[in-house]
């Protein structure tokens, strides 16, 4: 059995117009062309989609002050405020134990800490979620002498945006956040930052 | 139909209709005046809050509803920021100081945002109008009244006819 | 095994390939004997792409930990059953499965053609066969199950925690892929109709079946994954309306708007370009979610990990995008409208109104669903559009939808006469109108929860009313008697009743959606051991924790008692599962479920050595009739679909054919 084909097409009366076949065409044309601004915009769309990676966000706090934090160290020993350390450059860095890129940078953090110490610089670091343990276990093992401020509600965490660990912010002497990383961070990206603030301040 | 009686049949069931449909109506305006409830309770009031900003770590899932433990101390922090006197557009707007615009998880209707929300809006008034103009093309010339339904005795035939029929062919794959 | 693996996925390329040109070649140059090769190679490449997903399945099962998935998503420990379900969990080999289902349906369709010379029959099989080479390409290129690595390692990585937690997993991809592959059947036929230019009715009555059996899957997928959200993840909820979540559905919105509209073509000979649209359309969507998954466009809670596949996902798109709208536009001078609509106050408008609903509805979840996208692309600002979004402007569409599945089965074909409306229209919409003012008594305070509960009964009422009528005309008019005689009055017209049991399985999903979203009550607590605390009636007492070692985790139990009036009622044990590949734990909540209301329980975290825990108890109302009602739309589907008795059939008699006996199709 054969297919029937569409029984219009032959005998349309418009078949016998001439300018109703122009109008078709006009009208197919102008079908055709929608039809390809409609896919290349979305093209467009999707291939920067493609371009750029989901998992990043960006930080709000860049460029704007610092949210204050006053806690205490995870020994109990000291009390540390944001506020008193102006004029200095501090880097705050969150962490867990349970975090493996935590393990990464953690040696360029150490080298850093040593070399720019004495030179106004102040390093911070804050457990992310943890218990007290597995962060006194951390320090044991890997070193460090900075403080680590207990941070138990993850009250500054949310403060300073923080969604996983680890993330670093660097503030500048007046206040400031200039940088964030969240990630492991590397020591060239961490000593360039810190030289840059350190220049800026001279 | 015509006669006293039928006709008296049918405006009974209109009036029937009508009122259901009114009552509805009603109870429907009342609910909708009455609003939502003044929620007094702190963790209702914390979910309020927390059901409009997007938890950080699992994706795409409220604070409110976020099983993680951040979101959980989110909550903590949203309830003793609203003890303190906060309001809650207060309390978003320092999330987005801290996260980013994305924290929201319902883009404001403002700036470029705008358009998430008019297009639905948009594509409703398009949709109208579009089903307007193709109803009124294709009943064109079809308007005038056509006769009332049949009557009892001719809807018995008519099924009994139709049952004898054999099921409309078709062909499928 | 990767070897031999490799070698059938380069043989199924090679199948396919040949697939695609013999049919092209043979359609044109009018070839039977091509056209007859291409079709048996269908068989070869099934046989091919079985052999290569039972290699995958022997080296998951026999440990080979040199081929890299199986070294990223098993291990030893992995129970076995899991092992199995691994083959789907990640990207290339849910890849693979993809292949198969596929090769599997061009089989069924070279089977199911074999003895029917259509003239589309090869053009179908070739844009199949095309379809195939794709995803073919995808997993012998970029997304290489059998990709080897250089030194074994001695254990595996083991499944994602979340994808081996749950048995669900067997199922819930599998019917999925069943539903978005199944669409590339009618999809393959459009496509012919269009190439070939036999643009009658012929295409949609060939497949309409496979659209409706993959409209069933793919209904049947979207439930599973909604009882894995709320059984799995723990949140209390069942759709987050997540971006993966989203393109899903996407692809069965369409397709429900088809197979509505398909019956105004046979009927009026109306909407042709607009059928072909959304053929093309829906099997567009389902590409466009492969490639939002897989692309890593967009973070979701379901998407596979970053891969470098998304341009080649882009192009194909494109191609499908472009050429079959292409061919739309070129042809669409030819499908002129045959008929037109007599009434507005017909079945017609209310199946027309049905299309523009979902229309719409297409429009606002895509629209959502990309908009982060475009905001980021334009502004440069990241944004989020999440569940409030949807709520606000779908949940209105939704509704206008519960209105149409009540009053298009009161409405005759062709024009219904207002009293005769009115006469349908009143027990319905009393129910409804009662409704309506009992749920305003109770107290409920949000309109729009309100007018579902009304709108829900009416299409209750209504359809089940129309049932009800239907099979008392044909007892009435046989002079049957008995509970066959429902069976009987059914199979006359299987695709009303089962659009009609379609449209009661939805009215319960609305119930459900609507109840569990207005009266659900939550508490989020911490006990110490042995604290009790009180919520909805029930006490519920921490009475410690516990701990399970397994072999590929350690499983810590929460025991709480849960009493109701002094009554003890046994105890739920939400869990955290620690595995080691994850950084955090996930929870596993402990539901004990019910007809009118479900009881929840999830374990947030412990503190200090399990003294202390922090749960969260939810009272979920009527979440129960979502999966009833899933089910009962299931059937309403397969009843729809049942193919009828195989005898020879009279040629259509005049009577039946004319268009003009009005009252004929007031008994449909």
């Amino acid at each position: 059995m054969r297919e029937e084909r569409d029984a219009v097409s032959g005998s349309h009366p418009s078949g016998l117009d001439p300018t109703a076949g122009r109008h078709r065409r006009r009208r197919r044309g102008l079908t055709l062309a929608s039809v390809v601004v409609g896919i290349s915009v979305l093209t467009v769309l999707l291939g920067f989609g493609l371009s750029r990676d989901p998992t990043v966000i960006r930080s709000a706090l860049v460029g704007r002050p610092a949210p204050e934090f006053a806690l205490q160290t995870m020994d109990g020993s000291q009390a540390i405020r944001l506020a008193d350390l102006r004029g200095q450059v501090v880097v705050v860095n969150f962490w867990a134990s349970w975090c493996l890129p935590c393990r990464v940078e953690h040696p360029a953090l150490l080298a850093l800490w040593q070399r720019y110490r004495d030179s106004g610089v102040v390093f911070v670091g804050i457990p992310f979620q943890d218990r007290s343990n597995a962060v006194r276990a951390y320090v044991e093992e890997l070193g460090g002498d900075w403080p680590e401020l207990a941070d138990p509600a993850s009250g500054t965490a949310i403060a300073y945006g923080v969604y996983g660990a680890p993330e670093t912010f660097v503030i500048g002497p007046e206040g400031n956040v200039a940088y964030r990383r969240v990630g492991a961070i590397g020591y060239e990206e961490l000593a360039g930052q810190i030289e840059r603030l350190l220049e800026r301040s001279e | 139909m015509i006669g006293a009686r039928a006709a008296g049949r049918v405006s009974v069931g209109t009036a029937i209709l009508a009122l259901s449909l009114l009552a509805g109506a009603a109870a429907l305006t009342v609910v909708a005046v009455r609003g939502p409830g003044r929620t007094s309770a702190l963790q209702d009031r914390v979910h309020g809050v927390a059901a409009t900003l997007r938890c950080p770590v699992c994706q795409n899932l409220s604070v409110a509803d976020s099983p993680s433990r951040l979101a959980q101390q989110m909550r903590e922090t949203i309830a003793a920021e609203l003890q303190a006197g906060r309001s809650p557009g207060q309390i978003r707007a320092e999330f987005v100081g801290a996260y980013g615009e994305w924290i929201l998880l319902s883009p404001p209707k403002r700036g470029i945002d705008l358009v998430a929300w008019a297009g639905p809006a948009l594509m409703l008034l398009g949709g109208l109008a579009v089903a307007g103009v193709a109803v009124r093309r294709w009943t064109a010339g079809q308007r005038e009244e056509v006769g009332e339904a049949l009557s009892h005795r001719d809807r018995g035939l008519l099924e009994q006819a139709l049952s004898k029929i054999p099921e409309e062919p078709e062909e499928v794959g | 095994m990767d070897r031999l693996g490799t070698f059938a996925l380069l043989l199924g390329l090679g199948l396919s390939i040949y697939g695609l040109v013999a049919s092209v070649v043979g359609a044109k140059r009018g070839r039977p004997l091509l056209i007859e090769s291409a079709r048996t190679t269908a068989y070869s490449l099934l046989a091919v792409l079985a052999a290569a997903n039972g290699a995958m399945l022997a080296a998951i099962l026999a440990n080979d930990f040199s081929i890299k998935y199986v070294a990223e998503n098993s291990s030893r420990e992995t129970p076995t059953f899991f092992k199995v379900l691994s083959l789907w969990s990640a990207d290339e080999g849910s890849l693979l499965l993809w292949n198969l289902i596929l090769a599997g349906f061009i089989a069924a369709v070279a089977f199911r053609f074999r003895k029917r010379k259509l003239e589309t029959f090869p053009w179908a099989m070739a844009v199949m066969y095309g379809v195939s080479i794709f995803y073919l390409v995808l997993v012998i290129g970029p997304t290489r199950p059998f990709a080897a690595l250089q030194s074994a390692p001695l254990d595996g990585r083991g499944p994602l925690p979340l994808l081996q937690n749950h048995p669900l997993m067997a199922v819930h991809p599998p019917f999925l892929y069943l539903g978005f592959i199944g669409f590339t059947v009618p999809f393959a036929f459009a496509i012919s109709a269009l190439i070939t230019g036999t643009l009658s009715d012929r295409w949609i009555r060939i497949t309409r079946r496979w659209t409706l059996a993959a409209w069933i899957f793919l209904s049947i997928g979207l439930v599973l994954g909604a009882l894995w959200s709320y059984g799995v993840l723990g949140w209390g909820g069942y759709w987050a309306w997540d971006p993966v979540e989203n393109v899903a559905l996407l692809p069965w919105v369409a397709a429900t708007a088809f197979l509505h509209s398909v019956v105004i073509q046979e009927r009026r000979g109306m909407l042709k370009v607009w059928n072909l649209s959304l053929v093309v359309g829906t099997f567009a969507l389902t590409t466009f979610g492969t490639f939002l998954t897989r692309g890593s466009i967009l973070s979701s809670v379901h998407a596979f990990a970053k891969s470098a596949v998304g341009p080649m996902y882009l192009g194909f798109l494109v191609l499908v995008l472009a050429g079959g709208f292409g061919l739309i536009a070129i042809r669409s001078w030819r499908l002129r409208s045959e008929g037109r609509f007599d009434a507005v106050l017909s079945r017609e408008s209310a199946f027309l109104g049905n299309n523009l609903v979902l229309l719409a509805v297409t429009f606002v979840v895509l629209l959502g669903t990309i908009f982060p996208l475009f905001v980021e692309a334009l502004a440069d600002r990241q944004s989020t559009v999440g569940g409030p979004y949807f709520q606000q402007t779908a949940v209105p569409l939704f509704l206008l939808l519960l209105f149409l599945m009540g009053i298009g089965p009161l409405l005759s074909w062709r024009r219904t006469s207002p009293g005769q409306l009115r006469r349908r229209v009143t027990g319905p919409a009393l129910a409804g109108a009662a409704t309506v003012v009992g749920i305003a008594l109770l107290g409920v305070r949000s309109p729009g929860a309100v007018l579902a509960y009304g709108l829900a009964v009416f299409v209750l009422v209504g359809n089940v009313g129309e049932l009800i009528r239907g099979v008392r005309a044909y007892a009435r008019a046989t002079g049957r008697r008995g509970a066959a005689t429902i069976p009987s009055a059914m199979s006359r017209n299987r695709r009303l009743y089962g659009g009609l049991v379609v449209h009661v399985g939805m009215a319960l999903v609305a119930i459900a959606v609507t109840t569990s979203s207005s009266f659900a009550s939550r508490t989020e607590v911490t006990l110490s051991r042995g604290e009790q605390t009180a919520f909805a009636g029930y006490v519920l007492r921490y009475e410690g924790e516990r701990q399970i070692a397994q072999p590929q985790r350690i499983v810590l139990v929460a025991d709480v008692s849960v009493s109701k009036d002094g009554e003890d009622l046994g105890r739920v044990t939400p869990s955290l599962n620690l595995y080691p590949a994850a950084s955090e734990p996930i929870g596993t909540p402990s539901i004990r479920f019910g007809v009118f209301r479900d009881f929840y329980a999830s374990l947030i975290g412990f503190d200090g050595d399990g003294e202390s825990a922090t749960f969260r108890f939810f009272l979920n109302p009527g979440v129960t009739w979502l999966w009833l009602g899933g089910l009962i739309v299931a059937l309403g589907g397969l009843l729809a679909a049942w193919p009828g008795s195989r005898r020879t059939r009279a040629p259509p008699s005049p009577l039946i054919r004319s268009r003009e006996l009005a009252v004929v199709s007031e008994r449909d």
